[in-house]
């Protein structure tokens, strides 16, 4: 029997109906990929309560939102200054840091070393360095943990997000949200449990996202996230047909049910009861997303504070949708903003920072002041970081070495962890890698990452493989 | 006898003399504890595999204590197993110790034994520790037959092995389904789509004891079955109609998807289906359906993003195809050894590198980006001629071409010179004087007859349309006419960020012109005079089978689209030069083309010209060309000199003739073969050489190179004359009698799709980790006549479809619920949704809209605007069908990888990124909007209530019954017909009320509103037919 198996009998043992224990392996399957089966109100709720009965250890955040910076950040011009570079501006790259290492768009190219192309100011009581295009993180510096010592496996675009997402670079295994639903269920039975939003920026290069960022992949599909479009209709298919209205559409609805609950009579197939509760849900989804999407009913102060305006899909607009979706009780809420690619010009980070300033540390504040700060965990970051080394005036794609930020009650403020060398090339003191922060965050979920796993191709799959150390001394 | 396949060298070595004497005393020891006989394949090897193989297993490198328990003599020279003697045993101590330092599995392996298992492994060492070798790693036998339980119980082979393990487990079969849902399930699994009702009907009235059995030949005989059997076979080959990687253009590959459902179709053997997919093009004489059939090598991811390295991309493909074939043919998860010796199976690190190389002789790129794209050279792409008539006509030309280029070639400029000097001094002097460059004019109006804005821009005189792109626009521009002598017009095309793609045009990524019309008039009162157009040409290079002629070729089938969308111009010469002034006006029309909807032309200028045949290029002559000219000429460095003379080849009326006839016979070559699918293929060069990559690193050079081969502890491939071995080596391996793999993969995966679950339900994995199967027996059964048959598949499907098994009522009872609540013993049925191209299939074959069209390019029904939005290089606008092209299968759906349908990908349809082997099947609020929303089922719903009213009879009770009969195959029970004429009632009463929403809902869709129909009546019955295409029965097959 597999884990998946003997969870599910030990949890319908106890919820489902008086069957017998005996008859629970087709249901097992059944629960996996249909809600409905095994939510505490039985046949019909539909909530998956994750395959995790309990948790390993008490959990301290209860969702993850993941600004997830798309294209590269550079380090050096963000969060992680280095005057040993700014000193060697021009001069030839030492040869002793790049020998054997992979190169993109660099391949065969002289390498310069190009010096950081903004100031860094210290901020807050923390002390904590960052690029002064960014004051109003700035303005939070004491709230957040800077990552200086990440490291990645790939260094193009499309494999890099692979990894970043979902701890692999083949193709089909399941995202991190993905996990999270499947490990922990959702605390909403009105709204999907991840959810993914995307905004475009101006200035560098608009490098697409495939869904595959999101799916589930070899776990069932009910798991993927649902990428939810801050233009136009919110969700597909969330809008009824032309002519007909809500009740038109309740009335067609309950007509199916009962029809629906007919044929479960005759067939006694609670897959049929399952199908009852979607439409249900499907129907919530439909009167509640529009409303709740719509952000022109906040009070101008918001609107102002995170620099939104209703409509626009900017990431400061996603940025709001994203504290709306966290009280709303989504598990893993996902904002892609594009744009950071600068192969030709760096000093474009300027834009970006224009972009995405404001929100974010907007964002902090706000959840602090609905008391959602403690539970919820903030990651910003990229794929990869950028080359210390000139690309014309930009900088290459870069592995050996990048920042993130983490922040959220569960995090220690103002901490700086992890160096880079001195010229911002490899990380050398805590070198972090996607696995150890794919465990950090199942950690603060009071999950062991060893033990969340899935049968699949004869073998126990995990979102961090074969590695992945928490990063315990950044802990609250 | 010796094995035939497992040489089994240095793995579980047990000779099958051995394996059957064990048996034998297993059996012996097991009738004298009265208990059932212990079995390691079923009982044994699926705890060692999941709980002590990782450490002591297959892979030396992690190897615990220099220990293996997979090879028998090991474990017993070890003295783990003492057989017979439990107690001796250290691994049964080590099992049931309490002490966390001799305790196995250790605590840290997360791994724990059940008491039940250690129990288990202690009884099976009594007796005698008896190992069986890998149940799929010897190749089947034909089990015998048991023997029928009654005289009157089935007599078919697969009921004799399924009722023998019923009886064995005591269960009891549910009867056999009433004829209605049978014929159902028949349809729906043989050919994806729904039965027609007359046939259900027929069906059910028929006293034929054939009737059935007729009906199987019927739907294994129809085009349709090939269509629904593609549909697993494209998850598992990951087939697609875009590269996946990064930017995710399209590519063409259907014709591979069109061979594999011709393939089904024409019923070709298994054995031949395997030769042609891996190496279709080595087979003697191959044919071009054959070379299409190998394909399958060239249809994985592939990436064209900048930065990327020839070397990493060679192995990200080639790690790829061992995961893919390794699991389509051999059930196998050969991709664990990329990194390290398999955990559980005898696949080693150095088996995963010779099984890649067995495709290192393809010809492919590594990284697109490196040699200039997706080009029709970098892809091996093959143009499938059809007929040899085709292949003649091509050769022909070609070979014309070539003439014409030698013999222009030959052509030296000595010959030239004298006149290309004079052409120099006159060109400069027009250029001096101003005439030789074009003269833009300021649109006086620019208007389209579909009411499309078309605004003037004031700095540079250009139009640019806004507003709704229309599937097909004409632009009518008239501009002013000052110049007195008036040889040409050209239509300037310029990038816009604007627009998506290539910025040339208002969707997808170029414009496509069917035509471009000229009239002059002499005064704004005058009529205009439609102007003769002698020539027309590009300054950029056209598209093939585009070329800048189709613009005035008077066909609205041929177009001209640009092949680099970067602007450029086409220069439209007048037979007649029209004589200008002050007063004088041309007007240009531009219409599009009808078969490339919304392809139509972004911003633009118009601009006039005075000398005869002037260039197209806005100077007059190209940029490079006119700065020689300028140059003086003891000044021109060689390369201007060059540039001169090669201009000038193309001017020099000496060899106009010659290029004239070049040109024709291009543009026929190139018409011919746009007209002919093609797509990429397999053709064998020299071997890359391939390295075992450490860790998988494939920047780690330092692994041993290895020749291709398949896993060592299988037979190995022996070429006769010790060449090289081969693809098609490969192939005739896969399918040669003693391979223990192939046919018991391909049958375990077949079953599912009429059973639901396969036999062992790890379809993806008959190794060690796999599940034992349900019905050994059984499975080895059909591997064996699946390949005596010759690798029959419509024998097989026949086989399986004629069983008692397979026609039972899928309805359980409490005693089957309480036994076998998965029903893993086949008593009854099983119920499952619909795929998800199947769920779409049925909704327009229930309202009759579906296209029956088989094959062809890929169709693109609706799908939510901005869906694209996340694409880039270049950004994408989806465009959908126009016509029947909406309505086409959706196994005929654009399968855009990195996002796939929104639709299908509601339905579990996978992104084919990868090898797909079972697709989920879940049950989501997201399926419930789809079905709701999706303009496809308001249209198809829609379309039902107007055949419900046309064809459905004239009673509510009638009508609801012919629909429901369409949608489910049978008649609504009273109470069902109550609740939809209360749903209808309250809807008829709604629209009576508020016929505009009537008129809004109706007009869901392309397809046009009909004008004799009430609109309440139909809006009223189309809400019925949305509420039957939303039934869980409709998207179940049961």
């Amino acid at each position: 029997m597999t884990p998946l198996e003997a969870h599910v009998q030990q949890l319908t043992r106890r919820a489902f109906l008086g069957r017998s224990t005996a008859g629970l392996g087709s249901l097992a399957l059944g629960a996996l990929l249909s809600p409905g089966l095994f939510g505490a109100g039985g046949p019909g709720a539909s909530a998956w309560p994750g395959i995790l009965q309990s948790r390993h250890h008490a959990a301290k955040i209860k969702r993850v939102i993941y600004l997830y910076q798309a294209g590269g950040p550079s380090h050096l011009e963000t969060f992680d200054y280095k005057p040993k570079l700014a000193a060697m501006h021009g001069q030839g790259m030492p040869e002793s840091f790049t020998r054997g290492q992979q190169i993109a768009q660099l391949q065969g190219r002289e390498l310069k070393c190009y010096g950081p192309q903004f100031a860094f100011e210290r901020y807050g009581k923390s002390g904590q360095e960052i690029c002064s295009l960014f004051p109003h993180i700035g303005g939070v510096a004491d709230d957040v943990c800077i990552i200086r010592s990440m490291y990645t496996e790939q260094i193009n675009h499309d494999p890099a997000h692979t990894f970043m997402n979902t701890g692999s670079i083949i193709a089909g295994r399941p995202s991190m949200g993905s996990w999270l639903l499947y490990g922990l269920g959702t605390e909403t039975e009105e709204l999907p449990g991840f959810i993914v939003l995307m905004s475009s920026g101006k200035g560098g290069q608009m490098q697409p996202i495939a869904a595959r960022q999101w799916h589930s992949g070899f776990l069932p599909s009910r798991f993927q996230g649902v990428k939810f479009q801050s233009i136009g209709d919110p969700v597909q298919y969330m809008q009824s047909p032309a002519g007909v209205t809500a009740g038109d559409q309740e009335q067609i609805i309950d007509v199916v049910n009962q029809l629906n609950r007919r044929q479960h009579d005759a067939v006694g197939d609670p897959e049929v009861l399952t199908r009852i509760n979607q439409y249900e849900m499907a129907f919530r989804m439909q009167t509640s997303v529009p409303g709740l999407m719509d952000v022109g009913n906040e009070p101008a102060r918001v609107l102002e504070s995170y620099g939104a305006k209703p409509g626009d899909g900017s990431f400061a607009s996603n940025c709001l949708l994203a504290r709306r979706l966290a009280e709303r009780g989504v598990r893993f809420i996902q904002l892609y903003h594009r744009d950071w690619d600068h192969h030709d010009d760096v000093a474009h980070v300027k834009y970006k920072a224009e972009e995405v300033d404001r929100p974010t540390a907007a964002l902090i504040r706000d959840l602090k002041e609905r008391g959602l700060w403690d539970e919820t965990l903030i990651v910003w970051g990229g794929e990869f970081g950028r080359t210390p080394m000139a690309q014309g005036k930009g900088r290459d794609h870069h592995i050996k070495g990048f920042s993130i930020m983490l922040a959220g009650g569960a995090i220690k403020g103002g901490v700086t962890y992890g160096a880079t060398d001195d010229l911002g090339y490899a990380a050398v003191d805590k070198p972090t890698s996607v696995h150890d922060l794919h465990a950090t965050m199942l950690h603060l979920f009071g999950v062991d990452h060893t033990k969340l796993t899935y049968r699949y191709q004869g073998r126990q799959f995990r979102l961090t493989d074969v590695s992945g150390e928490v990063l315990k001394p950044i802990l609250a | 006898m010796a094995p035939l396949f497992a040489g089994l060298r240095g793995l579980p070595a047990v000779t099958v003399g051995f394996f059957v004497a064990h048996l034998a005393s297993t059996t012996q020891a097991s009738t004298t504890s009265s208990m059932p006989a212990l079995r390691f394949n079923r009982d044994i090897r699926p705890i060692l595999s999941e709980n002590c193989f990782q450490c002591h297993g297959p892979d030396k490198n992690h190897r615990k204590g220099d220990l293996r328990l997979d090879v028998r003599e090991e474990a017993l020279e070890a003295l783990a197993w003492v057989p017979g003697d439990a107690a001796r045993s250290d691994a049964v101590k080590r099992i049931f110790s309490d002490d966390p330092d001799e305790q196995m599995p250790p605590k840290d392996s997360h791994r724990t034994l059940s008491t039940r298992q250690k129990e288990t492994l202690r009884r099976w060492v009594a007796e005698g520790a008896a190992y069986e070798p890998h149940w799929a790693y010897s190749a089947p036998v034909r089990p015998e037959t048991p023997a029928a339980a009654s005289p009157t119980a089935s007599a078919h082979p697969i009921d004799r092995f399924v009722d023998a393990t019923m009886a064995r487990e005591r269960l009891t079969a549910a009867p056999a389904s009433d004829r209605r849902t049978l014929l159902r399930r028949l349809s729906l699994d043989l050919t994806g789509l729904p039965p027609k009702p007359e046939d259900v009907e027929a069906f059910v009235a028929s006293r034929d004891p054939q009737a059935y059995e007729r009906w199987v030949d019927a739907y294994l005989a129809s085009p349709h079955y090939g269509e629904r059997m593609a549909i697993p076979w494209l998850d598992l080959v990951r087939f697609a109609d875009t590269v996946g990687f990064h930017n995710d253009v399209p590519i063409r590959v259907w014709p591979y998807r069109d061979y594999v459902i011709n393939a089904f179709n024409r019923n070709l053997p298994f054995d031949q289906f395997t030769r042609e997919q891996l190496a279709g093009d080595l087979l003697p004489g191959s044919t071009p359906e054959q070379r299409v059939g190998s394909g399958y090598n060239r249809i994985h991811r592939m990436s064209v993003e900048g930065g990327i390295q020839d070397k990493e991309y060679f192995a990200k493909y080639a790690a790829d195809r061992v995961r893919t074939t390794a699991t389509v043919w051999m059930g196998s998860t050969l991709a664990c050894a990329e990194c390290h010796d398999h955990k559980f199976d005898p696949f080693t690190l150095k088996d995963f590198y010779r099984f890649s190389a067995l495709f290192s002789d393809l010809k492919e790129r590594g990284a697109y980006n490196l040699t200039g794209g997706f080009t029709r050279e970098n892809l091996t792409e093959e143009t499938l001629l059809e007929t040899p008539a085709q292949k003649q006509r091509v050769e022909a030309l070609s070979a014309e071409i070539d003439r014409l280029v030698q013999k222009l070639d030959a052509v030296t400029d000595d010959t030239l010179a004298a006149d290309r000097l004079a052409w120099e001094e006159r060109t400069l002097a027009q250029h001096r004087a101003g005439t030789l460059a074009w003269t833009v004019q300021r649109p006086l109006t620019a208007i389209s007859p579909l009411g499309t804005p078309l605004a003037i821009e004031a700095e540079d005189m250009s139009v640019i349309p806004g507003g709704i792109n229309p599937v097909q626009d004409t632009y009518v521009v008239t501009v002013p006419a000052p110049l007195e002598r008036i040889t040409a017009v050209r239509i300037e095309v310029l990038q816009d960020a604007r627009f998506p793609g290539d910025e040339v045009a208002r969707a997808g990524s170029g414009f496509f012109i069917s035509e471009i019309e000229v009239s002059g008039l002499a005064h704004p009162a005058a009529r205009p005079v439609r102007l003769n157009l002698a020539s027309s040409q590009a300054s950029s290079s056209t598209e093939s089978g585009h070329p800048a002629r189709a613009a005035i070729d008077g066909d609205p089938e041929t177009s001209v689209s640009f092949t680099r969308k970067r602007g450029g111009g086409i220069a439209l010469t007048l037979a007649t030069p029209f004589a200008g002034g002050p007063d004088a006006r041309l007007i240009v029309r531009i219409r599009h083309s009808e078969s490339k909807p919304y392809q139509n032309l972004g911003r633009f200028r118009v601009a006039l010209h005075t000398l005869p045949d002037p260039d197209p290029n806005p100077d007059g002559v190209p940029a490079p060309v006119l700065a020689a000219l300028q140059a003086a000429a003891a000044a021109r460095t060689p390369a201007q000199t060059k540039e001169l003379v090669t201009y000038y080849r193309t001017l020099a009326p000496a060899l106009a003739a010659d290029r004239a006839q070049l040109l024709a016979a291009r543009n026929d070559r190139d018409r011919l073969i746009e007209s002919l699918p093609s797509m990429p293929v397999s053709k064998s060069v020299e071997p890359r050489l391939t390295r075992v990559l450490p860790r998988g690193n494939w920047m780690d050079d330092s692994g041993e190179s290895v020749e291709p081969g398949v896993p060592s502890f299988l037979r190995q491939i022996t070429p006769a004359d010790g060449k090289r071995v081969s693809r098609l080596d490969f192939a005739e391996w896969l399918v040669a009698p003693d391979n223990p793999l192939t046919a018991r993969t391909f049958v375990n995966r077949l079953w599912r799709l009429y059973f639901g679950e396969g036999l062992s339900r790890t379809l993806e994995d008959l190794g060690s980790q796999g599940e034992w199967p349900t019905h050994p027996e059984l499975l080895d059964w059909l591997a064996v006549e699946f390949r005596e048959s010759g690798w029959n598949v419509k024998h097989l499907v026949k086989l399986i479809v004629t069983s008692d098994a397979y026609r039972r009522s899928s309805r359980g009872t409490p005693e089957l619920e309480e036994r076998d609540p998965q029903n893993r013993f086949l008593a009854r049925q099983n119920r499952f949704r619909l795929e998800a191209e199947l769920v779409r299939d049925n909704a327009l074959a229930v309202s009759g809209l579906l296209s029956p069209r088989i094959g062809g390019p890929s169709a693109r029904p609706y799908q939510p605007a901005g869906y694209y939005a996340p694409l880039n290089f270049p950004r994408r606008e989806y465009t959908p069908e126009v016509g029947e092209g909406l309505y086409r299968r959706g196994v005929y759906t654009h399968w855009q990888r990195t996002l796939l349908h929104p639709s299908l990908m509601a339905f579990d349809a996978p992104s084919r990124d990868e090898c797909t082997v079972n697709r989920s099947t879940s049950n989501t609020p997201l399926q419930a909007l789809v079905l709701l929303n999706d303009p496809t089922y308001v249209e198809a719903a829609r379309t039902l209530a107007e055949r419900i009213l046309r064809g459905g009879g004239w009673s509510f009770p009638s009508r609801v019954t012919w629909a429901f009969q369409r949608a489910v195959a049978r008649p609504p029970a009273p109470e069902e017909v109550r609740l939809l004429r209360r749903l209808f009632d309250q809807q008829r009463a709604r629209y009576q009320a508020d016929p505009e929403s009537a008129r809004a809902l109706l007009s869901t869709g392309a397809r046009p509103v009909p004008a004799d129909l009430a609109p309440a009546e139909l809006a009223a019955w189309t809400a019925v037919a949305r509420a039957l295409l939303n039934l869980h029965e409709t998207v179940t097959r049961s």
